[in-house]
């Protein structure tokens, strides 16, 4: 689980993949996925995200957009149930809240965030240099069904994060599941199936839609 | 010939010599206890600034930090090498504290001091907890659950929903801190990173700071690894301790060129006086013993030797390198060395005495300073003496030739007999002198210590950048509360807050920070424990606020717990912060004695300190100069210094007069000193010099030199061949200090410059006038 493998290990790794890639009828590999989900900047995404913790009655249901801006900044909008929005950029994050004087947080005292950008928000700039350098990136499925797995290569990173496994379809990333290093998995729908978990409440087909079993 | 002992005696009994010596050496550098605080060699402190500055500060809190910029790479690099760096920083011994601007966050607070965190926060003073601020908070951490920093609040919510340790954790951030980029303080332009660090040795302990510096520099090369991007990153250290660092390294550099060309000069200056190899060595044990003695003595009689002591005590036996200088001109073929030296004797011990005798009235200063000059330049000035007369003359060959025989002296020495005796031509001179020395515009006294090493002023200008950027401390001015006990002063103390932030609106300062503001008094603890509800009140409120929203009704119970637990707990005094963060912060700014206690308040960037003073002065807080403080104590000890000098030179004559009986000898003797006295004094006055301690220290090794020039002179009387000995003697002598202080005096350590101008001048004008006025009046004998 934990980010075992190593820059030396990669090209066994790719080997590996290429065999498996050879199988299908199409050739498929991590880089085929990172070059088929990145989007030209600006583009946005519409997202769906719970959150579970033991001191909720249920688990939190956060829907919004994210947003990545020509300039380069990304933006992950809350609309409900409260209005809420963080920018990420240079390095910080700022967080609005209505009624309330923003906040300033350093990327780097907050490993989440940096993983954030440098997960989620480089896959959708396309930045598989960024990507490769902050995560061990595994490839499995196939084009029409297919899972990314980042491994955080940074010690403090592994420290809260065990892994984010993307699930998506073709060009579609539909969810990020980023699973702690305590705790249960938290799931971020995106695009259709965010569209799809309209109304849907019960976890389990929520956890379905994510792994995109069900539609 | 008969009594000198055979080459195998003499070479056991030079290294036997020279063996005691190491031996003392070694283990006087085993067991001596240095002191390096300046204001331990001042006078006993009377105000009561004073008392302060002497007795409890130090030199402050203020003179322990050193202020670090980080620069030369890009901002994000810049933050990485901050944060490695601190990491470093906070690992090594030397540092006590180590702040760049990274939240503390919960680290600041030890886990058994959490729940008193309502009593040591002000929220609740303007803010009952109740429903309507719970649920507002309550409100807020639902966001922060829904947000990607999830992970890092989750588990500070059970027991402080309202987060008011993270509140805490900023509230304890230094005052009037940087801003903040990237996690870390930056300057204004964005460009550098900066850092406060506190070093546990005080400011004035050159070498306590010489290690932080260096533990500093190595945690920077360590912050380094696994950070490629920041490698080039420039590190820049200012504060009160980096510029003694630098000015002991700059001192130390010079010292060795010095002593280097001082060795060369030396050996070839008695090389070619004496024609003997053996005379550079020999010469050299008589002061080598003398301040090994010494030292040893004020170890004996004294806690601790004072650097100043030592710093001025070898200035003033560096007279003593001329006994073995007058002993060697004065042998000749045909007569033992122990004959020569024990016709010489009289003269020699009649300086020496009379030197010591003046010196002995340090004794009676009531400055510890200038006791332990006292002892340590008697004990020397007696053990070169005695070693010059008894140890000396059995190591020396006899003589193969007579100084007296030479045909250049002899020449030199008819001239001078040529040369007038300008009585009212002195007159003159010493009239215009004192004139001079009257009238010279300038000060006459330097009380400012810090002139004496100075800082470059591009240094000093970048310090003050550096200080404003970082809202560090002033370390001249600070407010000073005293009162009974801890409590007292920190409930006074409570009180200058509010009129100190009217003073912060009206620009007369930029900020300040009190001990108050970490630990508050327990009168204000138990009037926020007070104010807590309790467990019922609690529950019902929280309660109320948790009816639309998703926490579960049991979440909070930990919080419950707390609240209770700090309503009931006695509340935190001084000594219960031991062992934390934040003792540090409490115990440089509260002084505890055993009946009294003083809350100081640091200030930043103070502009009006006689406002301040003003508008400070009804709370009973009192604005400290230490500046002043440290001056004032200067110039009390120059007074005490000078009133000894007024009796050591009464006694001086008294002696000399009681050595040679003859008041126009005693006149002779003494005329040249004091008359090249007043020359140094004037040529000083119109150079535009500020005269300070090492000047004045520097005139009464001037003058010693000057009475021994005379009193051979005088010695030599109407023999031809001794008078051409003794000329000998006082130019080898004149030549040899003459070398060694104008070294020193083209140094650029203004120290080491006052010492070697002070005494070469002092050379110059004693050779002459001795020559001029001491020599025997042989024309007049001459039937």
């Amino acid at each position: 689980m934990s980010a075992r493998s190593n820059a030396g290990r990669w090209p066994l790794l790719a080997l590996a993949l290429a065999l498996s890639g050879a199988a299908t009828a199409a050739t498929f590999d991590a880089d085929w996925i990172l070059q088929a989900v990145a989007r030209p900047a600006p583009s946005r995404t519409v997202f769906v995200e719970l959150r579970e913790s033991p001191m909720l009655k249920q688990p939190l249901r956060l829907q919004g957009e994210y947003r990545r801006e020509t300039d380069g900044r990304l933006v992950r909008q809350v609309s409900a149930p409260y209005a809420e929005t963080t920018t990420l950029a240079g390095g910080e994050a700022l967080v609005e809240r209505a009624g309330r004087a923003p906040r300033r947080i350093a990327l780097s005292q907050v490993p989440e965030l940096m993983a954030v950008q440098a997960g989620f928000g480089a896959l959708l700039a396309g930045d598989r240099e960024l990507l490769r350098r902050t995560y061990d990136v595994r490839a499995d499925g196939t084009r029409e069904q297919w899972t990314l797995q980042l491994l955080p290569r940074d010690p403090r990173l592994a420290r809260s994060l065990a892994r984010i496994d993307l699930h998506g379809r073709g060009a579609e990333l539909r969810c990020v599941e980023s699973h702690p290093a305590k705790g249960p998995p938290q799931l971020t729908l995106m695009a259709g199936a965010a569209a799809a978990a309209d109304g849907v409440t019960d976890a389990t087909k929520l956890a379905a839609l994510c792994h995109g079993a069900a539609r | 010939m008969t009594d000198n002992p055979g080459t195998a005696a003499r070479l056991g009994l030079l290294l036997a010599w020279i063996a005691v010596l190491a031996l003392a050496g070694w283990a006087l550098g085993r067991g001596l206890r240095m002191e390096e605080d300046l204001r331990r060699f001042l006078p006993t402190p009377r105000t009561p600034a004073q008392v302060l500055l002497v007795d409890e500060l130090g030199e402050g809190p203020g003179s322990r930090v050193l202020l670090l910029a980080l620069s030369g790479a890009s901002p994000e690099a810049i933050a990485a090498r901050s944060q490695a760096f601190r990491t470093a920083l906070s690992a090594r011994p030397e540092i006590a504290l180590a702040a760049n601007g990274e939240q503390g966050g919960l680290d600041a607070i030890p886990e058994h001091l959490r729940p008193y965190r309502y009593l040591l926060s002000p929220t609740l003073d303007s803010q009952p907890l109740d429903a309507a601020f719970l649920h507002d908070e309550l409100q807020q951490r639902v966001q922060d659950l829904g947000s990607p920093a999830a992970d890092l609040v989750e588990p500070l919510l059970p027991s402080d929903p309202t987060l008011e340790t993270l509140r805490l954790a900023e509230l304890w951030q230094p005052a009037n801190a940087p801003q903040r980029h990237l996690g870390v303080w930056f300057d204004r332009a964005g460009t550098q990173a900066l850092l406060l660090v506190q070093t546990h040795a005080a400011g004035f302990d050159s070498a306590g700071q010489q290690a932080a510096v260096a533990a500093i520099d190595a945690a920077f090369a360590d912050s380094a690894q696994g950070l490629a991007e920041a490698a080039g990153v420039r590190l820049e250290i200012s504060g009160p301790g980096a510029f003694a660092v630098a000015i002991r390294d700059r001192t130390e550099k010079e010292m060795r060129w010095i002593g280097t060309a001082d060795t060369i000069g030396l050996l070839l200056l008695l090389g070619l006086a004496y024609r003997r190899w053996s005379m550079p060595l020999l010469g050299a044990l008589p002061l080598a013993s003398g301040g090994l003695a010494g030292l040893g003595a004020v170890a004996l009689l004294f806690d601790g030797v004072h650097g100043i002591t030592i710093a001025f005590g070898f200035t003033l036996i560096g007279v003593a390198q001329d006994y073995p200088i007058h002993f060697f001109s004065h042998l000749r073929p045909g007569q033992s060395p122990r004959a020569s030296v024990r016709a010489l004797w009289p003269t020699l011990i009649t300086g020496v005495a009379s030197t010591c005798i003046a010196y002995a009235t340090f004794l009676f200063s009531g400055v510890e300073g200038l006791k332990q000059l006292a002892v340590f330049t008697i004990t020397g000035l007696g053990v070169a003496a005695a070693s010059t007369r008894w140890l000396l003359p059995r190591l020396v060959t006899p003589a193969r030739r007579d100084p007296a025989d030479s045909r250049v002296l002899s020449r030199l020495w008819r001239s001078v007999e040529r040369l007038p005796r300008p009585r009212a031509a002195l007159a003159v001179l010493a009239a215009l002198a004192l004139a001079v020395v009257a009238f010279a515009p300038g000060a006459f006294w330097q009380n400012d210590l810090a002139r004496l090493t100075p800082v470059p002023p591009a240094d000093l200008q970048r310090d003050a950048q550096l200080r404003a950027e970082l809202g560090a401390p002033d370390v001249r001015f600070m407010l000073a509360l005293q009162g009974a006990d801890a409590e007292a002063v920190l409930q006074a103390s409570e009180k200058l807050p509010a009129v100190l932030q009217k003073l912060q609106a009206d620009s007369v300062l930029d900020g300040y920070d009190l001990a108050a503001r970490y630990l508050p008094s327990i009168a204000t603890q138990r009037a926020r424990q007070a104010a807590l509800p309790d467990t019922p009140q609690l529950r019902q409120a929280l309660d109320e606020a948790l009816v639309d929203l998703p926490f579960r009704g049991d979440a909070f119970e930990p919080f419950v717990e707390d609240v209770a637990t700090a309503r009931a707990a006695a509340p935190l005094t001084p000594a219960d912060l031991a062992g934390t963060p934040l003792e540090l912060a409490v115990s440089g700014l509260l002084l505890q004695g055993s009946d009294h206690a003083t809350a100081l308040v640091s200030l930043t960037g103070l502009h009006d300190p006689q406002a301040l003073a003003t508008a400070m002065a009804p709370l009973g807080a009192q604005l400290l100069d230490l500046k002043q403080a440290s001056e004032s104590l200067v110039a009390q000890w120059r007074v005490r210094l000078l009133a000894a000098l007024a009796v050591a030179a009464l006694l001086l004559a008294g002696t000399v007069w009681l050595a040679l009986r003859a008041p126009r000898r005693v006149l002779r003797v003494l005329a040249p000193m004091a008359l090249s006295t007043l020359l140094i004094l004037a040529v000083l006055r119109a150079l535009g010099v500020e005269l300070n301690l090492f000047h004045l220290v520097s005139l009464i090794l001037a003058a010693g030199l000057g009475l021994d020039y005379a009193l051979f002179f005088d010695h030599a009387g109407d023999d031809r061949s001794e008078q051409l000995r003794t000329l000998h003697a006082v130019i080898v002598c004149s030549l040899t200090t003459l070398l060694v202080f104008s070294l020193l005096a083209l140094s650029s350590i203004p120290v080491l410059r006052a010492i070697g101008g002070t005494v070469a001048l002092g050379v110059a004008f004693n050779f002459a006038l001795a020559l001029l006025i001491a020599r025997a009046p042989a024309v007049e004998r001459s039937p």
